[in-house]
């Protein structure tokens, strides 16, 4: 008997008994509420840590234009009363138009200087209750300094493409170049797709796809270029060229005899 | 200096002694060196004169005139500060009443011009006297369009060549001149320009003209004539603009005092259909330039000019008026980079060229089609005036 109880007992700690179904749902959805409040939770103190760097950021950003108004709204009166302008006009021998007078330049730089300091410390307010927060596994303020620069970089390269276009362009039609549109539209967007690879490149994007893709883009653009030039307008280029030394050729030079006569002109 | 080994034993060499007469030549060939100490000779006596030049003496030049060597420069094709600075220097030194700069290519002028222009200053007390030459209808064409209609509208001067070569200066003309040159930052003072017409306006001088017949006119060695030009228009623009004070005044242009020298004629007539494709191919292009800069009027005036023949291409002379001062204006507010400012104006310039030509070859004499449009940049004056003062306005 004491045999077969201890069998008994050997067996069912071998096999335990398995649970009962309504017990095993109970736990799941348990679990998953669990889930989803912890992510809730973990959200909505991202939320606490960061809304206060933000809120400051917007309030010293606000602060700091208010007080670059204020400060190029005296500025402003008082050079007015020194007569600033006349003084530089007198020292400097040049007259200034009304919109770029040296007073309104002092009180346009102080307005955006404000501004500026205004930004830099709202930054750093976001930084430090950012850093005082939570740990993140995501770094938001380096990709902020990344996306300022990736802007300042796309505003540089539009202006840049913007002057070398219209450069290339009187240039062109100085020389009386045919193509002088279709040079300066390349020379355009040569600088455009540059600057929007360096663009990308900074904001880390794309990788080595963003690199592959310019490199042939680039090199498709200089390639059609030369080939339009080289091959598919030699005749405009060899005109241009011939009219070009022509030209060379009627430009005057000082005469042996003054009372020659001459059917070429001379612009001085 | 002047040393021993190069000048002839004849020749006496002068460093502290006075003079009536300083005449200052800058670098320039030896053969127009040599060209011009014989018309001195023959125009001025050896005891009033002193020539201070940068040009070495020939060893195989004989000359009665007492010559000081100045500071060497690098030479330019046209008078630069720094000649004004070295002439106002040889004057005070040798405490001469009257100052000649004679520019390169002096020695096709004659006696008779050096000493009209000599004589103007020292018996008349004119403070600044300017050659009037006779050039052929094609040249000059800058001044013809740009330079003496633009100072005669503004500062209502006759004089019909502004940035003359060769120049008769009193002793204080000679010296506000290089004050204004001391202005400019030395590095800049080989390539700068002075305008001695505006400055003598600007001082409330007397100034004149004499006859001065043809004269050789030397040409840049750099042959690229747009960058010259826009040189030369940039210059006068910016000069303008540093006056802005004084020609706002109403001021009154002074009489015709003599009647203009005969021009030497040319034969042939320049290739005006090239001048006319080099337009259209920039009202093609550069309209959004010129957008910027001129009036929606002058741009539909354009547009009709540039669907006319060769042939009969004409420029309005009030409309080449009303684009030389929307230029100026630009120039001024900076409405664009003004080194594409100046290169948008280029083919308007060849444009209003070939125009004269035309007109020339109608049977108009240039002197005429020249004067024309000077009294139409006087005309349109007030249009300069009002914008100058109310950028914003765009008066058509």
């Amino acid at each position: 008997m004491q045999n077969l109880l201890d069998n008994l007992l050997f067996q069912a700690r071998q096999n335990p008994l398995p649970i009962p179904t309504y017990a095993q749902d109970v736990t799941i959805w348990h679990h998953m509420s669990d889930a989803l409040h912890q992510s809730l939770y973990r959200v909505l103190t991202l939320l606490i840590a960061v809304l206060p760097g933000i809120l400051a950021f917007f309030v010293a950003l606000l602060i700091f234009a208010v007080a670059g108004v204020v400060i190029s709204w005296i500025l402003r009166r008082c050079l007015t009363w020194a007569k600033f302008d006349l003084r530089v006009a007198r020292k400097g021998g040049a007259d200034w138009a009304p919109s770029s007078s040296p007073t309104g330049i002092v009180a346009r730089v102080a307005f955006w200087a404000c501004v500026l300091l205004g930004l830099l410390i709202g930054v750093s307010a976001f930084d430090a209750s950012y850093a005082t927060g939570t740990a993140l596994p995501i770094s938001l303020l380096p990709y902020l300094t990344h996306a300022v620069g990736a802007a300042l970089l796309l505003i540089a390269g539009i202006l840049i493409a913007r002057f070398l276009a219209r450069s290339v362009l009187i240039s062109a039609v100085n020389a009386q170049l045919q193509y002088a549109r279709f040079l300066s539209l390349g020379v355009k967007w040569l600088v455009l797709v540059l600057t929007a690879a360096m663009v990308l490149d900074h904001l880390e994007v794309g990788g080595n796809i963003v690199e592959l893709a310019f490199g042939i883009l680039f090199g498709g653009i200089v390639l059609t270029l030369s080939l339009a030039v080289g091959l598919g307008s030699r005749d405009l280029v060899s005109r241009s060229l011939e009219s070009h030394v022509e030209h060379a050729a009627e430009r005057t030079h000082i005469p042996e005899e003054t009372n020659s006569s001459a059917s070429s002109i001379r612009h001085f | 200096m002047a040393t021993a080994n190069q000048i002839p034993a004849d020749t006496s060499v002068a460093d502290h002694v006075t003079a009536d007469l300083v005449v200052f030549v800058p670098a320039m060939p030896v053969e127009q060196f040599k060209g011009v100490l014989t018309s001195l000779e023959a125009a001025f006596s050896a005891e009033s004169t002193i020539v201070a030049t940068q040009n070495e003496l020939p060893a195989d030049a004989k000359t009665s005139l007492r010559i000081i060597l100045t500071p060497q420069a690098n030479p330019l094709w046209m008078l630069k500060a720094g000649d004004f600075i070295a002439a106002a220097q040889s004057g005070l030194d040798h405490e001469a009443r009257t100052i000649l700069i004679l520019g390169p290519g002096a020695d096709s002028l004659s006696s008779l011009a050096l000493r009209s222009m000599a004589d103007a200053v020292s018996t008349a007390s004119v403070d600044l006297v300017v050659p009037h030459y006779s050039l052929p209808p094609h040249a000059g064409l800058i001044n013809s369009a740009i330079l003496y209609p633009l100072t005669r509208a503004v500062f209502a001067s006759r004089v019909r060549f502004p940035l003359s070569l060769d120049l008769g200066l009193s002793a204080r003309m000679a010296e506000r001149l290089s004050a204004a040159a001391r202005r400019i930052p030395a590095s800049n003072q080989g390539e700068t320009l002075l305008w001695p017409v505006n400055e003598a306006v600007a001082a409330g001088f007397t100034m004149d003209e004499v006859d001065a017949g043809s004269r050789a006119m030397p040409q840049p060695s750099d042959p690229d004539t747009n960058s010259i030009l826009a040189m030369i228009t940039g210059s006068l623009f910016a000069d303008i603009e540093s006056k802005a004070a004084l020609w706002q005044r109403p001021r009154r242009t002074p009489p015709i005092r003599r009647a203009a020298p005969e021009a030497a004629q040319s034969d042939g007539s320049p290739d005006v259909a090239r001048m006319v494709a080099a337009f259209r191919l920039a009202n093609d292009n550069l309209q959004e330039i010129w957008s910027l800069v001129l009036s929606p009027n002058s741009l539909l005036m354009l547009k009709r000019c540039s669907v006319l023949e060769p042939a009969d291409f004409r420029m309005p002379d009030n409309l080449w008026a009303r684009i030389v001062f929307d230029f100026l204006i630009a120039y001024r507010l900076r409405t664009i980079n003004r080194g594409h400012l100046l290169g948008a104006l280029i083919p308007l310039y060849l444009a209003w060229v070939a125009g004269h030509i035309n007109v020339i070859a109608s049977g108009t004499p240039a002197e005429r089609h020249i004067e024309a449009v000077a009294a139409a940049f006087e005309a349109d004056k007030p249009y300069l005036v009002a914008r100058w003062r109310w950028p914003d306005r765009f008066n058509s």
